[in-house]
């Protein structure tokens, strides 16, 4: 009947309604395929007990990570709390090699046991030729790894890799764990895919501050472009460690590297490295929980362009880890605010001469300490553990 | 059980609820998308720069057929692996292209049907189209527009808008020698790959245009300029 009823219009209707259906067709076989919308976001705060006064923070111990043997590079790590029951607390993973963008460049791990108190003999859980096979083309480098545990308690990788090119051909690989334990001895990772975030040959986009979790188990990873210019970018990820999309960040043009910090479950700042000469450090901020961004002044505190860390550890108490002079990583500096704008120092994490080098630092909190990780002249990753202590001063 | 009409427009123009390939039907991508554009470029040269003696008979298809078999090589002995370490994988519209292009080339019987020319004016305005989307996507990823053009190719809203300006050329021409001979059937099908497949990346402009397509539609317009 229907078929008699379309015959009877003339051709070219015909055409179009036959066209409106098929149009309906794929566009509802694509719609079904798709995942549900996720609910807004919300972030967690990271303390389960209370947040002691930041100003008594002080250094506890620190020292060096073992190192992978043979290795004369490292840089840019990426700590990762431990869920209670593991036997290390802590997971640090960075990239180590001959050097820098080598060809023998691969992501080297260890963990923190709980029991000893000490760090792992390091290990390589990534090798870029094996990643290529599984995934059926080659990545030239390996760069910067930032490290996250999914809803279901496996640890998912995002791989700064390289096309043809240097870092500005770089793409982000999200590997996930394949192994069943999350201990270091057995952690390997696979594949998951490159993230798709650029159609100019999926470049140039490249990961390197931790992610923000979400109270739905997903989270948010702060990305950058950095091919001629520099945007921020925010990816969504579900709770399975399923892409969920993309959001920029600023409307400027020489921002990198974000880190995203919460001063609420909704409102989060973004503080950025700034590339232009005599920067400072730049801030964004959301209050919608990442829909939507809008720029803000930068810090008074100097950036010489290069990468910061940033916590939000309750409500008014945020914590950032910044190189503090003006054209020199040699100060690593360790700083407290109630809002975002203001900031006081905490302390000083390194102190070293101009041409030293204590760069891209990592934080994570875990059982009531601040763990710090940071490049030291490019060849090995330090560490400090911090803690309240009761500040010294007048007896009643 | 009936969906609130907000509701569905929330989920049309959702940018955070893409769906996207699996892995194993990326990979199997990669090699196929490179395999038909390898064997294109191995016909398209032979058609230019061998002998005469050599454009007729079976070098064709040969030179095809190794040039495809060597995207299904393993590893690094792949063109495929080397060609996805730069530039990923192809569109399904540049594959599809490549294909018809193709079977034109080395099964001419399945094209001639009917003698009119493609119409100049269609494949203008697709050519068109593609640049001046290649144009938009390019500066979206510099962030040169004020809207996330490339985020947006993850909403199903995005995947309506193509579809139903693949269907235009369809409805004004039917499915005429011409229309075919112009390959109004390409987005569509690319359409219904990703509707089904979600090739290549789980974003529609991925799916319609690559670099390489867009580089290879200006030339064609430029060619197209210049001939008149």
């Amino acid at each position: 009947m229907a078929l008699m009823l379309l015959s009877s219009f003339p051709p070219a209707l015909r055409r179009l309604l036959v066209a409106l259906v098929a149009s309906c067709v794929v566009l509802g076989l694509d719609i079904w395929q798709r995942p549900q919308i996720p609910a807004q976001a919300s972030a967690p705060w990271p303390a389960d007990t209370a947040v002691p006064d930041l100003r008594k923070l002080q250094v506890q111990a620190g020292g060096e990570i073992p190192m992978p043997a043979g290795m004369a590079a490292a840089h840019a790590s990426s700590l990762l709390p431990m869920p209670s029951g593991d036997a290390a607390s802590l997971s640090v993973f960075w990239f180590s090699g001959d050097r820098e963008s080598g060809p023998n460049v691969q992501i080297a791990a260890s963990q923190y046991d709980r029991s000893t108190q000490q760090w792992s003999p390091a290990r390589f859980v990534v090798n870029r030729f094996a990643m290529a096979e599984q995934l059926g083309y080659g990545l030239r480098r390996l760069g910067n790894p930032v490290a996250w545990l999914d809803g279901g308690g496996r640890v998912n990788l995002f791989v700064v890799a390289t096309g043809w090119g240097g870092w500005a051909a770089s793409r982000i690989l999200h590997l996930r764990q394949s192994s069943p334990g999350r201990g270091l001895a057995e952690l390997a990772f696979e594949p998951v895919r490159v993230l798709p975030l650029s159609w100019l040959w999926n470049t140039s986009f490249l990961v390197r501050n931790a992610p923000l979790p979400l109270m739905d188990g997903g989270m948010m990873l702060p990305v950058h472009f950095e091919l001629g210019i520099k945007y921020p970018t925010a990816l969504r990820f579900d709770n399975a460690g399923d892409f969920r999309g993309m959001v920029r960040l600023s409307q400027r043009l020489h921002l990198l590297q974000p880190s995203l910090v919460m001063q609420s479950p909704s409102a989060w700042l973004a503080f950025m490295r700034d590339e232009r000469p005599q920067g400072k450090v730049s801030v964004a901020r959301t209050t919608d929980a990442g829909v939507h961004w809008s720029d803000l002044p930068d810090l008074t505190l100097d950036n010489p362009d290069a990468a910061v860390a940033g916590l939000g550890m309750a409500e008014g108490q945020m914590l950032l880890a910044h190189n503090s002079s003006i054209a020199s990583r040699g100060t690593l500096d360790l700083s407290r605010s109630a809002n975002g704008r203001d900031w006081t120092l905490v302390g000083t994490l390194e102190r070293g001469g101009h041409d030293d080098e204590y760069s891209y630092p990592a934080m994570a909190w875990v059982d009531g300490n601040l763990w710090v990780t940071y490049t030291v002249d490019r060849h090995r990753i330090a560490w400090k553990r911090l803690a309240a202590v009761p500040l010294a001063g007048p007896k009643p | 059980m009936t969906v609130p009409l907000d509701n569905w427009f929330a989920l049309l123009l959702a940018t955070d609820a893409p769906a996207l390939p699996s892995p194993p039907v990326m990979q199997l991508w990669l090699r196929l998308g490179w395999c038909t554009v390898l064997a294109w470029m191995g016909v398209v040269a032979m058609g230019r720069f061998a002998p005469v003696s050599a454009r007729r008979g079976a070098w064709p298809i040969t030179v095809a057929a190794v040039l495809a078999l060597s995207a299904w090589l393993p590893g690094p002995y792949s063109p495929a692996y080397w060609l996805g370490l730069a530039f990923q994988a192809p569109s399904v519209v540049t594959a599809l292209l490549c294909a018809g292009i193709l079977l034109e080339r080395l099964v001419p019987s399945s094209v001639a049907r009917g003698s009119a020319p493609a119409p100049n004016r269609l494949k203008t305005a697709f050519a068109f189209t593609g640049v001046v989307l290649g144009w938009a996507l390019l500066l979206d990823t510099f962030a040169l527009l004020p809207l996330q053009l490339y985020a947006w190719g993850f909403s199903p809203a995005a995947v309506g808008l193509v579809v139903l300006v693949a269907a235009v050329p369809w409805v004004v021409l039917g499915s005429a020698p011409q229309a075919l001979r112009a390959r109004t059937w390409v987005v569509p099908i690319a359409l219904l790959v990703f509707a089904a497949w979600h090739l290549p990346t789980g974003n529609v402009w991925d799916v319609v245009l690559d670099p390489w397509l867009w580089v290879a539609l200006h030339v064609y317009l430029g060619r197209r300029v210049w001939m008149r």
